[in-house]
């Protein structure tokens, strides 16, 4: 009889999922005949399905789970998790389809400054020169397919999560928040994107997070926030900085300013091609600088990381996940969106600053981690280590230290969700995250031991897997920009290779014959990883060797975004430096 | 030719697509009948993927060795990265691509590769499959392995340094997770550990010489790194540098002192993985690496400007090959044995190619093409004939082990053969005294041989020629390389400018010797001699798959003389030239004077001394010291195959007549220090516990403490902070009052103040 009804409810399931699927296919044939076309001909596919659908089916689903009696939400909790995971796949869909071109034909691989693809734009809060505008190049395209492709690996690898109603659904209303970032050409909507990412990820610790999630997701929140704040401070005081302009007061902008980047940049670019600073090199600085503290913390770059293994060590897998695949690369975005884009000048003033903090992180970031005994402390770490080589790659003033940063924002976002979806398999699974506390990993669950290993390899810039097309390019370029510095992240290579081959060794290798467990599971055997978790891993570890084989599927495209920066802006800064 | 380079790019792909494969397979087909029988847990798909790639090799060579015109890239794909630079103010746009390259030396070693990969293959379905400490994870063994040879021989088609760098670090991986198979044991997990980080020094240097390299030249291309005009253009200073980083890469890879300490400990891995990987392919890959910087030094444009860093090469060569020699005297593991030859036999050929790279840089092309091929031939043939020794070790071991096993559970209970069955079986378990029901006998200790010669004919054969390969006796293998090597180090330190040479050609003189006695004594005492205990009484061999390498690599070495007589040192150093070969005997005569007399038109009855004094060393002086010690006649009723049995006698014979005692030579302190490996594994292990971890450990105590303990001081203070302004919401009428009106007050004072 039970079985029966399993039954039953696995076939209610499977017709769910399909007639969603089937719904969403309609949906995408028919979105176009009713969707805004712009001058180019092109069909918004990013407000709706990308940013506004995920945030509100998210909403929703959680609101009609909160309504329910706890009885009913056990009831519900499957379909809401496979409505959740149908909606990543529809965003996924469509990413892909941008990509390979089935629904607009798209050469992603040419870009010039200030040009994007699917550029939409509709008043939002006109009388305070606030539109919702939207747009991709070969910068946020990238950010965006990865949050695509991130949000339904995620929601599978945490399938098995508890309380699914809601989990799912915020994963859910992440992806939406994120992706409205990357896509943002106002500023009041990039902050405001930029704020909403810290709801789900606020919630997703608090709930499903370890033993001091609260501090964790308090320390998480304010640490950001007030780095935002900063950010905000800039972002009003670029928005008074402008001259107020005729022709939108004509409009209905009572102000007669714009929260609009793409007007900024036309400014900046107007201001470096008559070899004038943009608003005076000193006012450029000073912003430059509130929006660089915003976005370091975000990074995190030392010294404003230690939200970061706080936050990891407590967050559940999913929460992780997505801190470390795409929050992070928030701040990176936000580097090249805004400070190369609109501050070239001060850019190139405070190269030293990006060089010297970029290489602090990355070396000092590896040594801690050398330090470490928690394996989530460990990934953390690693992470700041990592993104110091973003830090880096923008320090060299070169389009290929460009795009090779803008590669390892990718690649690092496919690696590190990766890493921590193993340690927190490792969690589940021995209910410790010492390293150390057990051995023989490799015995008692090979397919942990495998992922570990591919993760932990991918992570120390194996050829042919994603990071090391990132490490090699940013460092080519170092070299030509900084010559004998490159010991330092040599340095770091090797530091970084001693920590994880250290970790392993402690924990997969070793045991003997039987094995060892830690003394947190009391003698009882090991739970295995379920296949939710491998089949998530096994996608991850799929799409590193994607992209380590075959980097060109998105590099190219970020070898023309950083050509268009450079071409033009940054070479008439430079030019004009020199 | 074109039919053969369309299939090319199969060579590295086909094991790079069958490692998944057989890991899925495995682990799906995991301890079923079929998959344990039939399939060999994966190895007839490693097996035939493996003779696919050998198969298509032989077609690409023969097609290259069929044409004359000499180097050609093959198989160009395209781009794999393309991007931008800013150069005085404008954007130029670069690209690295993907595609293969043949010469004269990829081509050898491409044979060398595939063929080595697939005899030990083969080896492998005897040795790994009938270990029942193996059963159920082969699998992995042979996927490893695959995914091993993709990257070996993808490293030797590699038309660009960076695709060589890629494809080094896959072989980088393979050999760490093989190293490790065996990963419950400390032991080799630690060797794996110790292998990978050691490598990784090396391989960071490699990378920034790279790094340097394509600032340079704005390309790793060899075709474009290569061309007489972009050498002639860059600053010889900074491509000096480059060429040392990318020499320190090769230094890690090959063991070479002083990043030689993880090759011995390596030899934790299977005994198939010391054959393919730490004797006859990847250690390789540093010599390959020098082999490619040759353009270089040969540059009319860069004569004499890196003279220094090529005396450096043969000074490394010659410090590993005689320190190597000297500690392999003392040791009883067989396979050390073959692991400390292996380092110093790769050093000859690093000190050979110091040479020729040195006469390159002064300008002596012809002599220096004479040494490169030298080197270039003694890396074939040190393949071939260490690819066989570690086989046939690893035949004695199994064997020895097998006989292990019937001597001590024959006729125990049931239950106790049962029990032994899961570990003592294990082949190369007893030497880590892992298992508390094994009593500690360890196969791979030659003390416990002994006598083997007539037990095992193949294996004594085999291990034989092999043994004279590496000590060089004449007409067999390795002597027409070896000859070349030391005669090209004399002659050039004899060449005005020079003398710097001297050191190493003076080691490597010494370590022929050496060579002879090692090698010599690993012999006689493993198959001469009675045996020393009942397990070597009981020894017989009968694996199956092991005599099949074993047999062929014998008939390879031995043809030496016909590889030397098709002038092969010629053909492997005169890239673009059609082949001097007439026939073969005619170019026998030719090697043969250059063996003996290496180009001695200069100095010529000097090194015509020295190749003399070489020969008689190493072929007489060292095997003749070993026999006195550890020779000996076999058991009574034991009967050699008839052409060992006159070695045997012979060793007994100089044994019986001239027996000395060396006892207070090894009780003495240099063998104590030559049992710790002359500490150098012990000062790298302190320099990271003492330096490294604790900086670490600093690190992460200043980032909890200092920096975070920052921000928890900010939050602290605030909440202080707030808990003191926090009284002063009383809710008192009368203080609220008072607080306007002092606000109030303050605001027009500061009005005031400012008016």
């Amino acid at each position: 009889m039970i079985t029966n009804a399993k039954m039953t409810m696995r076939d209610r399931e499977f017709a769910l999922i399909a007639g969603l699927l089937a719904i969403s296919a309609v949906l995408m044939y028919v979105f176009p005949s009713f969707a805004v076309e712009n001058s180019a001909g092109q069909i918004d596919w990013v407000t709706l399905p990308l940013v506004a659908f995920p945030i509100i089916a998210g909403s929703v689903l959680m609101a009609f789970a909160s309504m329910q009696p706890y009885r009913l939400k056990e009831r519900i909790g499957q379909p809401i998790k496979l409505i959740s995971l149908a909606f990543g796949l529809m965003m996924l869909g469509i990413s892909s389809g941008l990509l390979f071109g089935w629904l607009e034909s798209i050469n992603w691989d040419l870009s010039q400054y200030n040009r994007y693809e699917l550029e939409f734009e509709y008043a939002w809060m006109q009388s305070i020169g606030v539109s919702w505008h939207v747009g991709l190049d070969g910068l946020s395209f990238s950010m965006v397919w990865l949050t695509t492709v991130l949000i339904p690996i995620v929601m599978i690898t945490t399938w098995e999560e508890k309380m699914g109603w809601y989990h799912h659904p915020l994963i859910l209303m992440m992806g939406g928040a994120l992706i409205g970032v990357f896509v943002a050409l106002d500023f009041f909507m990039f902050y405001v994107f930029w704020e909403l990412t810290l709801v789900p990820m606020f919630f997703l610790i608090l709930k499903w997070g370890g033993d001091d999630r609260r501090y964790a997701a308090q320390k998480f929140f304010i640490y950001t926030f007030s780095g935002s704040l900063v950010m905000l401070l800039g972002i009003i005081t670029l928005y008074f900085l402008q001259p107020s302009s005729q022709a939108l007061i004509d409009q209905g902008v009572l102000t007669g300013r714009t929260f609009d980047m793409t007007q900024m940049a036309i400014g900046a670019q107007a201001a470096a091609n008559a070899d004038i600073a943009w608003l005076g090199i000193n006012m450029q600085k000073a912003l430059f600088l509130t929006f660089l503290l915003g976005f370091l913390v975000k990074l995190p770059a030392v010294p404003f990381h230690t939200w970061l293994p706080d936050a990891h060590v407590q967050a559940p897998t999913a929460g992780s996940m997505l801190l470390a695949g795409v929050m992070l690369k928030m701040g990176g975005y936000g580097l090249f969106r805004v400070c190369a884009t609109l501050f070239p000048e001060a850019l190139l003033e405070y190269q030293w600053l990006l060089l010297t903090i970029g290489m602090v992180s990355l070396v000092y970031g590896s040594f801690v981690c050398l330090g470490q005994t928690n394996l989530k402390r460990l990934v953390a770490f690693s992470s700041v280590s990592h993104m110091g080589i973003i830090l880096l790659g923008i320090a060299t003033m070169e389009p290929l230290g460009f795009a090779g940063a803008i590669f390892m924002m990718f690649a690092h976002g496919i690696i590190s969700p990766l890493l921590f979806a193993v340690a927190g398999a490792f969690k589940h699974h021995y209910h410790t995250l010492e390293i150390g506390s057990m051995r023989g990993m490799a015995k008692h669950s090979p397919w942990l031991a495998t992922f570990m290993m591919f993760g932990w390899m991918a992570s120390l810039g194996l050829p042919l897997l994603a990071g090391f097309v990132a490490e090699i390019t940013v460092l080519i370029a170092f070299w030509k920009a900084f010559g004998w510095w490159v010991i330092l992240p040599g340095i770091t290579l090797m530091v970084t290779a001693a920590y994880y081959i250290w970790s392993m060794q402690k924990t997969i290798f070793e045991g003997g014959d039987a094995g060892e467990m830690p003394e947190s599971l009391g003698g009882k055997p090991a739970p295995d990883i379920s296949m939710w978790e491998v089949s998530g891993m096994m996608l991850l570890a799929m799409l590193t060797v994607l992209f380590g084989v075959l980097p060109w599927i998105f590099f190219d495209m970020m070898t023309g975004y950083a050509f268009g920066l450079f071409d033009g802006i940054l070479l008439n800064v430079i030019g004009g430096g020199a | 030719m074109s039919g053969a380079m369309d299939y090319a790019l199969w060579i590295p792909v086909l094991p790079i697509v069958a490692f998944p494969i057989i890991l899925f397979l495995g682990n799906v087909f995991k301890g079923t009948d079929l998959w344990r029988g039939k399939w060999k847990e994966g190895g007839i798909i490693a097996t035939v993927v493996i003779g696919t790639c050998l198969g298509l090799s032989i077609w690409l060579i023969v097609g290259y060795i069929g044409q004359v015109t000499g180097n050609e890239s093959v198989g160009q794909i395209g781009d794999w990265l393309s991007f931008h630079m800013v150069e005085n103010g404008n954007l130029v746009s670069y690209s690295i691509g993907f595609g293969m390259y043949l010469d004269h030396v990829s081509v050898m070693l491409l044979f060398v590769a595939s063929f080595l990969c697939f005899l030990i293959a083969i080896f492998s379905l005897g040795y790994m499959n009938s270990d029942p400490v193996n059963l159920d994870r082969n699998h992995r063994f042979y996927a490893e392995f695959l995914l091993f040879c993709a990257g070996m021989l993808g490293m030797v088609l590699a038309d660009n340094f960076l695709w060589l760098f890629i494809f080094w670090e896959i072989m980088g991986l393979c050999s760490y997770l093989l190293i490790g198979f065996y990963y419950e044991r400390p032991s080799a997990a630690y060797a794996a550990k110790k292998a990978f980080l050691t490598t990784r020094v090396g391989d960071v240097f490699l990378l920034i010489g790279l790094l340097i390299l394509w600032n340079l030249f704005g390309s790793l291309d060899f075709s474009v790194v290569w061309a007489e005009d972009n050498i002639a253009a860059v600053d010889a200073g900074t491509l000096k540098i480059a060429l040392f980083m990318m020499f320190v890469g090769a230094v890690g890879k090959s063991a070479q002192f002083p990043l030689h300490v993880w090759l011995p400990d390596a030899m934790e891995g299977p005994t198939p993985v010391s054959a393919l990987i730490h004797a006859a392919t990847m250690v390789n890959a540093g010599l390959y690496l020098v082999a490619r910087m040759f353009p270089f030094f040969a540059s009319p444009a860069m004569e004499g400007e890196f003279t220094d860093l090529a005396i450096l090469i043969a000074w490394i060569g010659g410090i590993t090959a005689f320190m190597a020699a000297l500690i392999a005297f003392v040791q009883r593991d067989i396979k050390k044995v073959l692991a400390y030859s292996t380092m110093s036999q790769l050093a000859y050929i690093f000190t050979g190619l110091g040479a020729a790279l040195w006469f390159a840089n002064t300008g002596h092309e012809e002599i220096a093409l004479l040494a490169f091929g030298a080197s270039m031939f003694h890396l074939f043939n040190h393949a071939m004939a260490k690819g066989m020794l570690f086989m046939a070790s690893g035949s004695v071991i199994h064997e020895m082990h097998h006989a292990h096993h019937e001597v001590s559970h024959h006729g125990s209970s049931e239950s106790a053969e049962r029990d032994a069955g899961v570990g003592a079986a294990g082949v190369d378990h007893a030497a880590h005294g892992g298992h508390e029901d094994h009593d500690h006998f360890d196969a791979q200790d030659m003390s416990n041989m002994g006598g083997l010669a007539s037990k095992m004919p193949i294996t004594a054969t085999a291990m034989a020629v092999g043994s004279a390969s590496i000590i060089g006796i004449p007409l067999i293998g390795g002597f027409w390389s070896k000859e070349g090597i030391v005669g090209a180090a004399w002659q050039a330190s004899l060449t005005p400018g020079g003398a710097w040479m001297l050191v190493p050609a003076v080691l490597v003189l010494i370590t022929a010797g050496m060579t002879g006695f090692y090698m010599s004594r690993m012999w006689f005492m493993t198959f001469a001699g009675k045996p020393k205990t009942p397990v070597a009484n009981g020894v017989v061999e009968q694996t199956p798959f092991i005599p099949i390498p074993l047999v062929t690599l014998t008939v390879m070495t031995l043809g030496g003389v016909v590889f030397a007589g098709f002038e092969f040192i010629h053909w492997v150093a005169d890239g673009d030239a059609e082949m001097h070969f007439t026939n073969v005997l005619s170019g026998i005569g030719v090697e043969l004077k250059h063996a003996f007399l290496p180009s001695g038109e200069e100095n010529g009855a000097l090194i015509y001394l020295v190749t003399m004094l070489t020969i008689v060393i190493s072929t007489i002086v060292g095997p003749a010291i070993a026999m006195a010690l550890y020779g000996g006649r076999l058991a009574k009723g034991e009967k050699a195959k008839p052409w060992l049995a006159w070695l045997v006698s012979l060793s007994s014979r100089v044994r019986r007549k001239n027996h000395f005692d060396n006892s207070t030579w090894a009780e003495s302190g240099l063998a104590d220090s030559l049992h710790q490996r002359l500490y150098f594994d012990a000062w790298y292990d302190a320099a990271m516990l003492k330096i490294v971890v604790p900086f670490a450990n600093a690190c992460a105590w200043f980032d909890q403490h200092i920096i975070d303990g920052a921000i928890k001081g900010l939050e602290y203070g605030s909440q202080e902070g707030s808990s003191v302004i926090r009284r002063l919401t009383t809710g008192s009428g009368r203080d609220y009052i008072m607080m306007v009106a002092l606000g109030t007050l303050a605001i027009f004072v500061l009005i005031w103040g400012v008016a």
